[in-house]
Order: structure tokens, then sequence, then C-alpha cells
């Protein structure tokens, strides 16, 4: 009679996306100048930064770039001097782009293959969130075959159309012990795909400034029949029943991007972008287990985004024919409300600088390097769903290199 | 060109380990309080007692040593604990949780092994007393005693009726001497933790307001003053926690009323109520019980062997249906009836009032647990991602007995007190980090 009827857990498998999932990284002449590009011609990048832009392309390109990515972030518990680190893990974002177009015609064909959301967390089973989180691996693959045309010397327009392979990999610790006082686990794993379009168009004024405009829709990615892997002590497995599978649906929000290029000398290029990131498509984030138990319950968790924007501008230094020397850097607002932090990308106002080195091996291949700086503001929050209570900080270290020919 | 390029990644990617972000954190402090030797004052709640017994995990984790391991950092001492050996971890045995029956009815089972029991000894006029294994080392930071109410701690004999003392003191069995209050104090210490007084409304309670007596208001106020001028006879600085109402845990509502008449509806829809034998009034000194239908103001307690409803018991009306007659009632010790509970709810708000009224008095911080477990019980509780509640097993705050706490239920009280002493003092003892605290242990 003593009844146990409910195990009412806080088992609320909450993957959050943020800002600090734009991986803002798409190729390494870019990231230079501090990740301008809309209103710029610099290389097959234009792809992702404006699709617009790449019939203007004076030449024809192949080129690939990796960023080797570190996120460490810290979390300080509210009233406690314990800082917990999230471990070292390398993510690896990358870039891959073709253009082609016959020598001097009003057209280019182009393919992009790059990662414009993804994230790499891992703090662990030991810290004060395990029962929120303990890792996460999340990428988003964008593939963009893209057509571009110049309607007149001063304008083009161009756009292609994403297909996304989506893939999420989450672990977190479930709060009933088993005989050896072991937290229970859970695991959701799985991919899924999802669809969208990048479209811009690319001026040429008179004063020779260059503009660009530039806008990536919205991909909504489900994943569908992902595992939901629970281990749990025997006496429990009735409540988490295996195997299980989920479904999920995750908004990856559209982007609207202005640029600018300024040319003040031969050597020197200016540039500045505005995007505004439309995460208030981010309401919620539901998921739906094939198997529910009174324990294991679908979810729906209030997300609530706003929309986000970046400022950012950078210069490129042209020191001899062969040598390029890049600097820029931003400021990104979060999409994230207060409250509303999660430790999966502890979200909040970031600026980061930029660097970059451009060299010509050969006529017809470059070598660019970069090198970015992230600062996240410190962002001390009280989560109101798991009510995890601290300060985050984060810093993020993005070396790059990347090869360019160009014909 | 190259060689000057690939420095630069050398270096980029060395300096990546280098610049490891920090939060800054207040600088320790320890306020106006002297943490440097501590000492925790109280009953089974402060020795670490869970799961119907004192065993050396729930020592290991019992709230005052989560206090001194928190106090570290702003000046606090060594902290000794009388833990059982090895050999005898499992103290005076303990429930476990062995499974679950059909219909989610949880199954325990006693641990018989290791135990640190060694023997029984007769005590004349009191009874037999179970003895266990000293303690016999030197020093000795927490004084918590399983069972020992306010009532006691003046009584110098109290050392030969109470197994879990007499294994503090030296000497044998039956020839103990040292009232609790003397012994606490013989040494010296700079703060103090004070909860005593649970078990002066709580064994009336649990017994079904049967086996036990609620100690008297004035009593309890004198000898609370008693005991906190002694605490305090040399400027110590310390905290106390208020008694908590004893109907906010699970032991008196696992077992509810409806749960059973449910249970025997199933089988018998015919019966209309379940028949208990309550007081007939809401006085200490009333002693009249009747026979009347069991309300949800009844409390059923947890140990309530169930199968017994229904079956038939002898009555001056002949054989009748345990439980569901007025003849063949509930009987008292399993039944804290509404009037019992009105009574015992009534002495509670006095205790804290004492409790609240001497720490004033003295400046000494409160820790008001009647209040929080309460607010557990009315709304449960959120800390890392952790639901908790005082729901029975599933809550993670109650152990198996229903009455005392898992490690992260005393975790939490834990955060209490230091929360309650940083308050009044203006130290900064971090938190305890609750997730690294098991709840309860699932086969």
């Amino acid at each position: 009679m003593r009844k146990i009827l409910l195990f009412l857990l806080a088992l609320l498998p909450a993957l959050s996306f943020a800002q600090g999932f734009q991986v803002n990284l798409e190729g390494q002449k870019q990231i230079g100048m501090g990740h301008t590009g809309t209103g710029l011609l610099q290389d097959g990048a234009s792809v992702f930064f404006n699709p617009g832009a790449m019939a203007m392309l004076p030449q024809n390109y192949i080129q690939g770039g990796i960023s080797p990515l570190i996120f460490k972030s810290v979390f300080n518990p509210s009233g406690s001097n314990d800082q917990f680190y999230t471990k070292n893990k390398i993510a690896t974002p990358f870039s891959f782009y073709a253009v082609w177009g016959p020598k001097s015609n009003w057209w280019k064909f182009g393919v992009g293959v790059y990662t414009p959301f993804g994230g790499l967390t891992d703090w662990g089973n030991q810290w004060q969130g395990k029962y929120a989180l303990e890792s996460l691996n999340l990428k988003a693959i964008y593939i963009q075959p893209t057509l571009s045309i110049k309607l007149a010397d001063f304008v083009s327009i161009g756009g292609g159309f994403v297909y996304n392979i989506g893939s999420v990999d989450l672990t977190r610790a479930i709060p009933v012990s088993d005989a050896n006082g072991n937290d229970g686990q859970a695991r959701l794993k799985g991919t899924g795909h999802g669809y969208g379009w990048n479209a811009g168009v690319f001026f040429k004024t008179e004063s020779g400034i260059t503009v660009g405009i530039d806008y990536r829709s919205k991909v909504n990615t489900t994943i569908k029949n992902g595992n939901a892997i629970f281990g749990v002590a025997p006496s429990l497995a009735a409540n988490f029943p295996q195997p299980n599978t989920f479904t999920a649906s995750i908004p990856l929000p559209s982007t609207t991007s202005l640029g600018f290029g300024f040319y003040p000398s031969k050597r020197w290029t200016l540039a500045a972008d505005v995007n505004y990131v439309h995460w208030s498509v981010y309401k919620v984030l539901a998921f739906d287990y094939a198997q529910n138990t009174a324990t294991l319950q679908d979810t729906y968790s209030p997300r609530n985004y706003k929309d986000a924007v970046s400022l950012r501008g950078g210069a490129q230094y042209a020191a001899s024919d062969k040598l390029f020397l890049r600097a820029g850097g931003g400021y990104a607002t979060t999409a994230v409300l207060d409250g509303y932090v999660t430790p999966e990308a502890p979200d909040a106002n970031r600026y980061y600088f930029t660097g970059g080195l451009g060299y010509k091996l050969a006529s017809r291949l470059d070598l660019d390097v970069s090198f970015e700086y992230e600062k996240l503001l410190s962002r001390t929050q009280t989560n109101i769903e798991s009510q995890l209570s601290g300060t985050f900080k984060t810093h993020v270290y993005i070396p790059g290199v990347s090869l360019a020919y160009h014909w | 060109m190259k060689n000057f390029k690939l420095y630069l990644y050398i270096l980029l990617l060395t300096g990546l380990y280098a610049c490891k972000p920090s939060v800054q954190t207040p600088a320790p402090s320890h306020g106006s309080a002297d943490f440097s030797r501590y000492i925790s004052v109280g009953n089974s709640l402060t020795a670490g007692y869970a799961d119907g017994g004192l065993y050396l995990e729930g020592q290991q984790n019992s709230y005052p040593s989560i206090i001194a391991k928190q106090m570290a950092s702003v000046g606090g001492g060594s902290f000794t604990q009388p833990l059982f050996a090895d050999a005898q971890a499992n103290g005076s045995g303990y429930l476990q949780l062995t499974g679950f029956t059909a219909t989610g009815s949880p199954i325990t089972a006693s641990v018989t092994t290791n135990l640190a029991v060694t023997g029984q000894t007769a005590i004349p006029g009191f009874g037999n007393v179970i003895t266990y294994a000293k303690y016999t080392g030197t020093d000795l930071n927490n004084y918590g005693v399983p069972g020992i109410k306010l009532l006691h701690v003046t009584l110098a004999s109290y050392g030969n009726l109470n197994g879990f003392y007499e294994r503090l003191l030296t000497g044998a069995e039956g020839t103990h001497n040292t009232a609790y209050l003397d012994f606490i104090t013989a040494k010296p210490f700079t703060f103090f933790s004070n909860w005593l007084g649970n078990n002066d409304a709580l064994g009336y309670a649990t017994s079904g307001g049967a086996g036990d007596l609620l100690t008297d208001k004035g009593t309890f106020a004198t000898l609370y003053s008693t005991v906190m001028t002694r605490l305090t006879a040399s400027g110590q600085k310390g905290v106390v926690a208020t008694i908590p109402d004893v109907t906010s845990i699970p032991y008196f509502n696992t077992v509810t009323v409806a749960a059973i008449l449910a249970g025997v509806q199933k089988a018998n829809p015919a019966v209309q109520a379940l028949f208990i034998n309550a007081k007939s009034d809401a006085t200490a000194a009333g002693t009249t019980y009747a026979a009347r239908p069991a309300t949800a103001n009844d409390l059923i307690v947890l140990t309530f062997p169930t199968a017994k409803i229904g079956t038939l018991v002898s009555t001056p009306a002949g054989m009748l249906p345990y439980g569901l007659t007025p003849y063949s009632p509930i009987e008292n010790q399993y039944v804290l009836d509404a009037n019992e509970v009105a009574l015992t709810k009534d002495y509670v708000i006095a205790y804290n009032n004492t409790i609240k009224s001497v720490a004033a008095s003295k400046n000494i911080a409160v820790n008001d647990m009647y209040t929080f477990l309460n607010n557990l019980k009315a709304h449960g509780l959120v800390v890392d991602g952790v639901s908790l509640s005082s729901a029975y097993i599933s809550g993670g705050i109650f152990s198996l007995d229903g009455v005392h706490l898992t490690p992260r239920g005393y975790s939490v009280v834990a955060n209490e007190f230091i929360k309650a002493i940083n308050t009044q003092y203006g130290s900064n003892i971090p938190l305890a980090n609750v997730a690294n605290y098991r709840g309860v242990k699932f086969p």
C-alpha cells in the first residue's frame, strides 16, 4: 500500500540553441577581417556570405578551410567558490566552396559545404550542473548549390538551395542513484535534416563602395527516431523503457546581413557588416518520446529567444603583392533572455577580435590563416527550469587555415 | 615567411591553454564568527541517522560534517565524528530498498551484517538497552545522539538509557553519570549548531500519540534556555534550527486513509469508511479515545502493516474485520488522529517560539527548518536540475524511514544552516554542491 505511483523527476532534455551555436567561421580571409564579407568580393566564400556577389568574382575558385575551435567555459555556482570548467575539446568547423563560370560571362555556378551551427561542450559528469547537461555535440552541415547572375556591370544577384544534415549527441545525468550510489545516465543521439535557401544581391556603386545584402533562410531541422538511451538502476528500468526513440524539431534561424566594402587606397580594404539573426523563431523545445511512462513524459520547454544583432568591422592591408594582413572585430548581442541561460552554450553578449594573414604561395594558390578570440561577457543567472544558479564566463579561441586555388 | 607563420601558429595554440576564464569570487571571510572549533549538538538528524538506522555512510554525510567541510575555507578546523569502524560500517543496521511490488509499492529489507551492536543490557526500572561498539577517539565534534530529547540533556543517568550516547562515554554500561549537557561542554569550542527538540514532539507523533509524551512547553523553554546559556557561556556564536512540523514528513503522508480505503473498496465496494481509535479532544491532558470513521485529517504512520486491514479480529461484538467497524478500529499507535495532529502542531509552534526568542536574545543565527520543510511539502524544490519534494522515496530528500534524510537531503539542510550563519555573522561559507550527494539508492 505504500504506493510510489509516480517518479516525477526533472527529466527535461533541455537542448537549447543559442547565439553560441551560430558558428561564424565561414572563410579564413573573412574571419581575419572580423568575419565581414557580405559586401566584398574576396573569394569563393561568397557562396555563403552573399551568393549575389558570386557572378562578380573575377576568377573561379576551389577552396577549403578548417577552424579548430576551443570553447572554454567556466561556471561558478552562486554562493560557492567552486569553478567548473568545460573539458578541452576541439570542434572542427570547416568550409568548402567551389565557384565556376565561363570567363567574363554573366553567370557563375557554385557549391558550398559549411557548418553555420554547431557546438561541442563537455562539462563532465562531476560538475554541479550534471543533471542539466554533461556534454553536447551538435553539428549542422549545410550543402548549398548556388547560381549567380550579373544583371549589369554594377549589380548581380544569386541564390542557392540549402540542405542541412544535422546531428545531436547529448548526455546528462538522471538524479536517481543505483545501489552503488551512481547517477542514472541519459543520452539522446540522432541525426536529422532540413531545407532552406540563401539569396543575395551585390552592388558596385559609382563612389566605389560595394554593398551586399543577403538573406539566409530559417532551416527547420527535424530529428526523427533519434536514440533515447537511458541507463538507470534495474528496479527503475520500467520507468525508462528501452529501446526508445525521440523526435525533436529545431528551427535554425534565418539571418539577414547588410555589408559594405570601402577601398580608400589600392592597398586598403575596409569592410563593415550588420547581421540580424531571427532567433525569435525559437520559442519552445519539444521532445516527443516514442514510449512514454509516468516518469518519461514528452517535454515542452519554453525558450522564448529574442532576435540578436551582430556588428562587425574589418580591414585588409596588402603589404605586398603576395602578403596580406588582416584585422577585425565585432560585437554580438545574446538571443537568450535572463532565466533561460543553459550550460549547452552559456550565452551572453560577446565581443571578439580577429587577425589574419594571407600569402600567395603561387599565382593561383592562396594560403590564409586566421585567428579569432571571442569573449563572452560573464553572466550570472538562475535558470528558471533547472534552478541552476551561478555565473558563466566563456572564452573561445579559434585558429584557422585555408587553401584556395583560383584561375 | 613560412617559418614565421608556423611560429605564430604554435604561439597562438600554446596561448590557448594559458587563458582559461575564471570568475572572481569574494575573498573568504568568517565574518564575526570563529569556526576554528565547531561542535554540533542534536539528535539523530545531527548524527546522520538515515534509513531507520545509524551507519557509516549516513554519518559521513551528516549535515554537520557537510557544514564543517564547507567551513574549511573560512577558518574552520578539523571535524571529528564518532564514525563506526569499516568492519562495523552498518552500525545499528538500516533499511535497504530491494525492489517494488507489481503495484509499485517499495519492498525494503534490513541490513543485518557488519553491525556495531555489542549486546543488550537490562537497565533496572527502564528495560533493555542495545549497546554499540564504543567510539574510542579523543577528538569529537559531532555530538548528535539519535533519540535524545531536549528533556534528557540534564539527566545524569541518560548514558545508561541510550546506546548511541553510551558509545561516546568511557566506562561500562550501567555506570554512566554524565549528563549530555555536561558532556558536550566539557571541551572548549568556538562555534556550535544546536538542533535539539525534534524528539520532544516526534516521539509522541511517530507512536501515533500512544507510546510517548510531548515534553511540557514550560519545561522545554527552561531547558532550551539552560542549553543555550551553557553553549554561549564563553561568548561562542552558533546557529540553532527550529523543529519541523511533524506532519511535513513522509512518515505521515505516504500511507493515507484514502489510499487504504481505495484498496479495500477494490475488493469490497460496499465498504464506506475506515475506523480508527481517535483521541476525543486536542488537549494534552485528555485521555479519552473512541472509535470513529477516519478522515483525510487523520495521518496513518508509514510503518502501518496494511495487510491487517479486514482480517478478522476478536472484539466484544464477536469476530469482526480489522479497521472496518467501530468495534474493530485501527489501533491508536498506527494513527496520529486529527486531534493528536492539532495537539502536536500546537506544541511544535510553542517550542519554535521558544527557540527563536532564546536565539534572538543571544544574537544567535536561526535556521528555520519548520518553514523550510513546510515550503518543501507545499511547493517542492528544484536545485541544480534536480526536482526535490517531501514525497517518500521519489522526493529525494527523505530516506527510507520517512523521517530522516538522504545524503542529498542532508546537503540541502546543511546549505540552509550555512545561509543562516552567513546572514547572521557576515561570513561567506561556500554552499555545498547538492548534486554531489545521492538520494535514495535504487537496486
